[in-house]
């Protein structure tokens, strides 16, 4: 299983190396963000109780979990095209195993996604946001990235299976990210929130993610934040992948 | 090689896409699976690859049961779709090494195994080059020798050349060819191109509704169809019985088939008999705008096992995700609004009685519609004992109808038989006038039994028999009590059978 994991991941990264130009199409949103939601929101943080010096420092956490959803919740679109295009049952007619066709997808996704937050944390550096750039905090970082690209990578694959046409996939995607990413902390402080987001965040995957990754990024990292944001994402990471490979395994019938 | 005995397999949706089918391929034959879409074709092929359960039966592969050693199956098989699968952002080196590395193949036999593919298929040169570049044929032909990476024994190949052009399509055929001279492959190919399954294959099967209707070489099949086939169009054939009959009355033509407006006949020989079935027409004034002659070829097999034309179906099968989309999610909306719209149109037009009636002699009802219309009917009186007196009627043969719309009394019967040897005096000696001339033989009882045991009587026929036979009164008890039997098991059957009219 791991090596049919690791041909069909290696097939996966060709072909996206072989359009480098579209990779970085889907960096430019989460750059816009950066600098534009930088900008709009500066004076945020002249409020007194804002917990950062400037909006940007406060937000990079936010934007690199933005690059990772948006990054990940279209891998399933290309899981049809896939069908449609005969390549799924190819793969499903050799003695490939289920799991790995499955594992292959939702890695590359994730990986993807880990390289272009990578990029953004560059820029943002460049910009001058105030985080932590310890190696150590960033690996630890980028490792909830990765879970959560992995989980949301699942989740969109998973539907794709379940709802097998693109557009509802595209309008799920869009359910799933954007107003879980106004539920979570990622772009206001919970301090400022109302009582029932902060609630309703409390359910929210992607405000645990938020909150570990902040939680290392921060020039004071809080390990007890981190560890709880880490272990809810790594369980949901987990989940969606269990029911992604089952889903894709009841395709035979 | 391939053993399906009793195969089922109906879709959730309730569609049964195969239906019963049992198919025996043998070591080293290409057999064709030729259909129209729909048939269960590509079930059946989906069924066999692994890529899709059944519901019942036995099927074995290179001799793996494929249910309990599915693993086994696919190790031992090679599978063309009839999408291309690979990938076109790879080289053509990249999906085979890919392929084989999915077959659990060492990287140094993968190797030696793309060099000889490559030579094979004639790609050596294209081999690094991107799959986009290639061309609708060389795809196909990658296509194939990914297939083959592990050399398997069996291919199959799900409409190998739809969608390529007659060159590339010979091209393909000559390589199908060979895989099964040279290296003895096994092939099971569907198609519904004719030349296709004719050129190509040792045997060809014929799939209709999930069934195999028949199977056999090519040469055998035609020459079945014996004679030559004229097909004549008709400017809106009305009565296409009375066409019928008087196209049989010619004793030349040995069978015929209606396709929509168009009349195939089966004549020993073509050119002296289309002035004859002319003439024929003209006399009962049937407008012919179109005659054509051939020999028989393997789309008129097609016509006689399943009644139409293949190339009368349209091309572009529902694809395996589309028929699966009717699980749930979005393809299920679409197939109701396809359904609604349908409707609505059906709606707007204005029927003609013609057309209404034969609309409803062509619908097959599925139950639920029957059931939901008999809910909503209002009978009136006349139609309840109308349809009650037809259901009385028990299902004899046509040559009754006269007698079974009713049940006779002793008094009636007597009278009738009577009655009928009155008649029959005249008729007699016509009759056996008739039989002279026309057989110029005197028949042995025996003879003139099994004649008529095995002639198929049409309803004139059979009407004209019954005026003049003169009845015996042990046959008339006979016939009488053998009747009252048949009729309660008959009506039962007909119960289940029946398919509902709907008038409204």
């Amino acid at each position: 299983m791991l090596a049919d994991t690791w041909y069909l991941f290696n097939k996966y990264v060709k072909i996206s190396m072989r359009m480098p130009l579209w990779s970085l199409f889907s960096l430019i949103q989460p750059l816009l963000w950066l600098f534009i939601f930088g900008a709009l929101f500066n004076n945020f943080a002249t409020l007194p109780g804002f917990p950062a010096d400037t909006y940007i420092d406060y937000f990079v956490p936010g934007v690199l979990i933005m690059t990772v959803l948006f990054g990940s919740s279209w891998a399933g679109v290309s899981l049809l095209r896939e069908i449609s295009a005969g390549t799924v049952d190819k793969m499903l007619v050799s003695p490939a195993s289920r799991t790995a066709i499955v594992l292959s997808r939702v890695l590359h996704s994730a990986v993807q996604a880990v390289i272009q937050a990578f990029i953004v944390l560059v820029a943002a550096w460049l910009m001058g946001a105030n985080t932590n750039f310890n190696p150590v905090y960033i690996f630890m970082a980028m490792f909830v990235i990765l879970l959560l690209g992995i989980a949301f990578a699942a989740l969109s694959n998973g539907l794709a299976i379940k709802l097998q046409r693109e557009e509802p996939l595209v309008i799920m995607g869009n359910l799933m990210t954007l107003p879980l990413m106004f539920f979570s902390s990622a772009m206001v402080p919970e301090q400022f929130m109302p009582n029932w987001i902060h609630a309703i965040g409390s359910f929210n995957p992607i405000e645990y993610a938020t909150s570990a990754v902040r939680a290392a990024l921060s020039t004071t990292p809080d390990f007890h934040a981190f560890s709880i944001g880490f272990g809810v994402t790594l369980l949901f990471a987990v989940g969606t992948l269990y029911w992604a490979i089952s889903a894709f395994k009841s395709i035979q019938d | 090689m391939i053993t399906i005995n009793g195969l089922n397999k109906i879709y959730t949706n309730g569609t049964k896409a195969v239906d019963q089918l049992s198919l025996q391929i043998n070591e080293r034959e290409i057999l064709a699976l030729l259909g129209p879409n729909g048939a269960g074709k590509s079930s059946t092929i989906k069924i066999l690859t692994t890529l899709s359960g059944f519901d019942d039966g036995e099927v074995t592969v290179a001799g793996y049961n494929i249910d309990r050693e599915p693993e086994m199956v696919r190790q031992s098989i090679g599978y063309v779709a009839q999408e291309t699968g690979v990938d076109y952002f790879l080289t053509g080196r990249e999906n085979l090494e890919l392929q084989g590395h999915l077959y659990r193949m060492k990287k140094p036999e993968i190797k030696a195994r793309i060099e000889e593919l490559g030579q094979y298929f004639e790609l050596a040169d294209v081999l690094d080059n991107l799959v986009s570049s290639y061309s609708g044929g060389m795809r196909r032909k990658l296509d194939i020798a990914t297939a083959l990476i592990h050399r398997p024994k069996i291919l199959f190949l799900d409409e190998p050349t739809l969608g390529l052009d007659t060159q590339s399509r010979q091209s393909l055929w000559k390589y199908i060819r060979k895989l099964n001279d040279e290296l003895g492959l096994t092939i099971l190919l569907t198609t519904h191109y004719l030349e296709e399954a004719d050129k190509l294959s040792n045997r060809v099967a014929i799939i209709d509704k999930g069934h195999i209707k028949v199977i056999d070489k090519p040469d055998v099949l035609k020459d079945d169809i014996s004679g030559d086939v004229v097909s004549l169009q008709f400017q809106d054939p009305q009565n296409k019985n009375d066409i019928v009959n008087t196209m049989r009355a010619n004793d030349f033509v040995m069978d015929t088939m209606w396709e929509k407006d168009k009349l195939h006949l089966y004549v020993s020989n073509g050119a002296t008999s289309i002035p004859r079935l002319i003439e024929s027409c003209n006399e009962i004034k049937a407008d012919v705008i179109n005659v054509s002659y051939q020999r028989p070829t393997l789309d008129d097999v097609f016509i006689k096992y399943t009644g139409s034309s293949i190339d009368a179906t349209e091309e572009g099968e529902e694809k395996w995700w589309e028929k699966w989309a009717g699980k749930g999610g979005g393809g299920m909306w679409a197939k109701k609004w396809q359904q609604a719209n349908a409707e609505s149109e059906d709606d707007a037009k204005v029927w003609t009685t013609e057309e209404a009636e034969e609309w409803h002699k062509n619908k097959d009802w599925s139950k639920e519609e029957a059931a939901d219309w008999n809910d909503n009917k209002q009978w009136t009186a006349e139609e309840s004992a109308a349809w009650h007196a037809n259901k009385e009627k028990p299902a004899e043969p046509a040559n009754n109808t006269q007698d079974s719309d009713k049940q006779w009394t002793a008094e009636e019967s007597a009278a009738w038989h009577a009655e009928q040897k009155k008649d029959a005096k005249t008729d007699t000696q016509e009759s056996s006038e008739i039989n002279n001339s026309s057989d110029n033989k005197e028949l042995t009882k025996e003879e003139s039994e099994a004649w008529h045991k095995k002639k198929e009587w049409s309803q004139d026929e059979a009407a004209q028999w019954n005026q003049n036979k003169q009845w015996s009164a042990e046959e008339s008890a006979a016939w009488h009590s053998d009747k009252d039997n048949s009729q309660s098991t008959e009506k039962n059957n007909q119960d289940s059978e029946k398919s509902w009219p709907k008038n409204n």
